[in-house]
């Protein structure tokens, strides 16, 4: 069992560091000859004590550990301080008489596999701390006299006592390859060099320091970062709210009519709305964007019934047809309607989940007090709402500052800028911060920008998830089922 | 009282009704044009002049060099199953150890998970897609597949919910009768679980018919076959196919929205009870 958290969460984690490295250091200085040899020949300490199956398989594991470190890592890892001296350039060889590609430099390969080379370093040697530490609690248990289990025996310790560590091993180790390498891949991309003009193979890239994240904050002749960064973070952040909030009180309020004690057929009703979000995202957004394009049906619907006439004489729209996806306003008041239509089906199935539950009792004693359906939305059904969906509602928060799929195939290829200083720096009036990020890598290969901005996505996300869990729920309810 | 009760079941009727027309239209449009004769996007009237089969005829038949939706659908349906598999088995097997098991750093472990989950997904796409380069998995099936399983056990939040509502008392009584972690999890949990199984089951298939932009980043050869679903269909709405493909874009967003529809209808019953964490019962 592990204690209670006490206090700071970090000051706990920095304690539990310092504690392995002491309990190392002890097991180093009070282990016998086993455990001391288990620092050059990992399995020693287990093959003393007649563990030599573990004892090989750890010899096996720290022997391609280093045969591989040496090999591929250490010259990687040696060139990460300067990711590459020597370009790309044809050689004469006299050997051949021919020109020959050099033996260049590839910054990002460089980077890609130093990352990788040391993480599985640093990896590599907690094991090997934690392997002389379970060698030296294993002397313990042999100079106690206590039995030393067999290798079938451990094999049933890993089935039971720590099944945990089989059973998140392989996630675990996928999670660290597709995500945390990646990750911090792309975090060290961001303090250098990786843009159009540096393009490996042919050219290097290198280490400049905080110099991306200056550029994200100035505006001037040459770059206009500055500039499209506040415009595109404000409009993430309306965004963001604005279609958690619609979807959110439209899919409650849809869920009350259909639930609503006259409504007939409420099956019906509520596969009705199912249906519209059960076809694929792609499908469903980009036969909206064809519905809704400048000479598309909705246009020739608006026309019909006047809605473009009175939209003229207000001087709302210049142009004879409605720009729907192609006018700064005009787009994003239609893409928060589309996602309207998107969104409110999900919150609608939810909802109905969670007004069912809530105790007909604590409604019926409302009535009988005099208590209007008003009121007992306000006093009873919406607070029971947010109570259970409140985490849900911080995670939607943040999935649509995230929310690609939209934006992307609302207006890729449909909406063009006239704003030359977000052009400039690849932005659109309608860009959230993910889809500026995507735009400045396909195609423009601004990949130190593209990092920073991922970076700022996080930030953002981050900063708004610790205030919410912080002061909006509260309490842990992960025991309070059982 | 009757009165006004029948005038407010009127409304009531009358506003769902014109918000499922709303909801529906769009589906409907799609509907219809996958029959229309007339090959472009028809914008003079939104039921086709002619109707025909022979939109589905093409797609499913006879494919051509743009739209190959055979292929695409048995490439997607590939990297879907495997996808499935792994996920699965990941998603409850992170589940169970973080739900039913108390150890040194679950806790840490899941704080991780929620900051993982900050960065923007495709992020650390682009660093995936030039190491897979680098191994020459791009433009791969097995690069799709991992691309969508591997670091799945992130998502594992929807079934943990559901296992911490299983009592703790039923693995008291298998422990106390000699069953080991493993057995208790096999015997015990899961065939407890199916609702979540179920649920982890579909979605994790679902994920390759609906990513659009992960599959777009990392199949770029633009070789159409090697396509999945998705940025195939996609790719029929570029501006110089769309005047030929418009209609059968429409049949083969049928042709996938109909299987895909029907497992998201099987699922969303479980849908709800995943993201309220298990919370609602009933």
């Amino acid at each position: 069992m592990s204690k209670p958290a006490s206090g700071n969460p970090v000051a706990g984690f920095f304690r539990a560091i310092g504690n392995f490295f002491k309990e190392f250091g002890s097991a180093v200085a009070k282990g016998d000859w086993g455990v001391k040899a288990s620092l050059l020949i990992s399995g020693m300490g287990w093959l003393k004590r007649g563990q030599i199956i573990k004892g090989i398989l750890v010899t096996l594991l720290e022997i391609g550990v280093i045969a591989y470190e040496l090999m591929i890592g250490f010259p990687y890892i040696a060139k990460l301080g300067t990711l590459g001296t020597v370009e790309q350039a044809m050689v004469y060889n006299p050997n051949t008489m021919k020109n020959e590609v050099n033996d260049y430099d590839h910054s990002l390969l460089i980077l890609l596999f130093g990352v990788i080379s040391l993480v599985t370093l640093l990896v590599a040697i907690v094991l090997w701390m934690a392997n002389i530490k379970a060698a030296y609690e294993l002397q313990k248990r042999a100079e106690a006299g206590k039995h030393i289990n067999n290798f079938k025996e451990d094999i049933s310790v890993m089935m039971n006592g720590k099944f945990h560590i089989t059973l998140l091993f392989l996630p675990i180790m996928g999670i660290i390859i597709f995500n945390i390498m990646p990750l911090i891949v792309m975090i060290a991309i961001a303090f250098t060099s990786y843009d159009q003009n540096h393009m490996p193979p042919a050219a290097l890239f290198t280490w400049v320091g905080f110099d991306n994240f200056k550029s994200l904050f100035t505006s001037n002749l040459t770059t206009t970062f500055g500039y499209s960064f506040w415009k595109v973070l404000g409009w993430t952040l309306i965004w963001a709210c604005l279609a958690t909030f619609t979807t959110y009180i439209g899919g409650i309020l849809l869920s009350l009519l259909i639930n609503h004690k006259l409504t007939r057929v409420k099956k019906f009703w509520r596969t009705a709305f199912v249906v519209a979000i059960a076809i694929p995202q792609f499908v469903t957004l980009l036969v909206m964007r064809s519905f809704f394009a400048n000479t598309g049906l909705m246009n020739k619907f608006c026309e019909a019934i006047g809605f473009t006439g009175l939209m003229q004489k207000l001087g709302w729209v210049s142009t004879n047809y409605i720009p729907f996806l192609t006018d700064p306003t005009w787009a994003k008041i239609t893409i928060i309607l589309i996602n309207i239509w998107v969104g409110v089906p999900y919150l609608m199935l939810i909802a109905t989940g969670v007004l069912m539950n809530i105790p007909e009792e604590l409604k019926e004693s409302a009535r009988i007090d005099g208590a209007n359906s008003a009121q007992i939305f306000r006093h009873i059904t919406m607070p029971y709402m947010l109570f259970i969906t409140g985490p849900y509602l911080v995670t939607q928060f943040t999935a649509n500052i995230n929310n690609f799929n939209v934006i992307y195939l609302l207006t890729n290829g449909v909406y063009v800028t006239t704003d030359q200083k977000l052009a400039a720096s690849n932005a659109k009036e309608v860009d959230l911060l993910v889809t500026w990020l995507y735009n400045l890598t396909s195609g423009q290969y601004n990949y130190k920008m593209a990092a920073v901005i991922g970076i700022m996505v996080f930030i953002v996300c981050a900063l708004f998830t610790l205030i919410a869990f912080n002061y909006l729920i509260k309490g842990d309810k992960e025991e309070a089922f059982r | 009282m009757k009165a006004k009760n029948r005038a407010t079941a009127v409304l009531i009727h009358f506003i769902l009704a014109v918000l499922a027309v709303i909801w529906l239209i769009p589906i409907v449009w799609l509907l219809v044009t996958s029959f229309s004769a007339y090959k472009g996007m028809n914008t003079s009237r939104f039921f086709p002049e002619t109707w025909t089969l022979w939109n589905y005829k093409m797609m499913l038949f006879e494919p051509d060099t743009v739209a190959q939706f055979g292929a695409w659908f048995k490439n997607t349906l590939v990297i879907a199953i495997f996808t499935c598999l792994i996920s699965t088995s990941f998603v409850l097997m992170t589940s169970y150890a973080i739900s039913c098991m108390r150890f040194k750093g679950r806790k840490a472990l899941m704080n991780i998970a929620v900051m993982l989950q900050l960065f923007p997904g495709f992020l650390s796409m682009i660093a995936i897609y030039f190491i897979l380069k680098s191994v020459n998995l791009t433009n791969s099936h097995l690069g799709m597949i991992l691309v969508y399983s591997g670091g799945s056990a992130l998502g594992y939040l929807v079934a943990k919910g559901f296992f911490d509502t299983i009592p703790t008392s039923l693995r008291e009584a298998a422990y106390l009768e000699g069953a080991s972690e493993a057995k208790t999890f096999i015997t015990i949990v899961l065939p407890l679980s199916k609702p979540i199984i179920v649920y982890t089951v579909i979605s994790s298939f679902l994920v390759p018919w609906t990513d659009f932009i992960f599959a777009k980043i990392m199949l770029n050869s633009g070789v159409s076959e090697n396509w999945t679903v998705a940025i195939g269909l996609y790719n029929m709405l570029n501006r110089n196919l769309l005047p030929n493909y418009f209609s059968r874009f429409c049949a083969g967003g049928i042709l996938v929205g109909i299987p895909i529809g029907i497992l998201f209808i099987i699922m969303q019953k479980f849908y709800v009870e995943g993201i309220t964490g298990g919370s609602v019962k009933g």
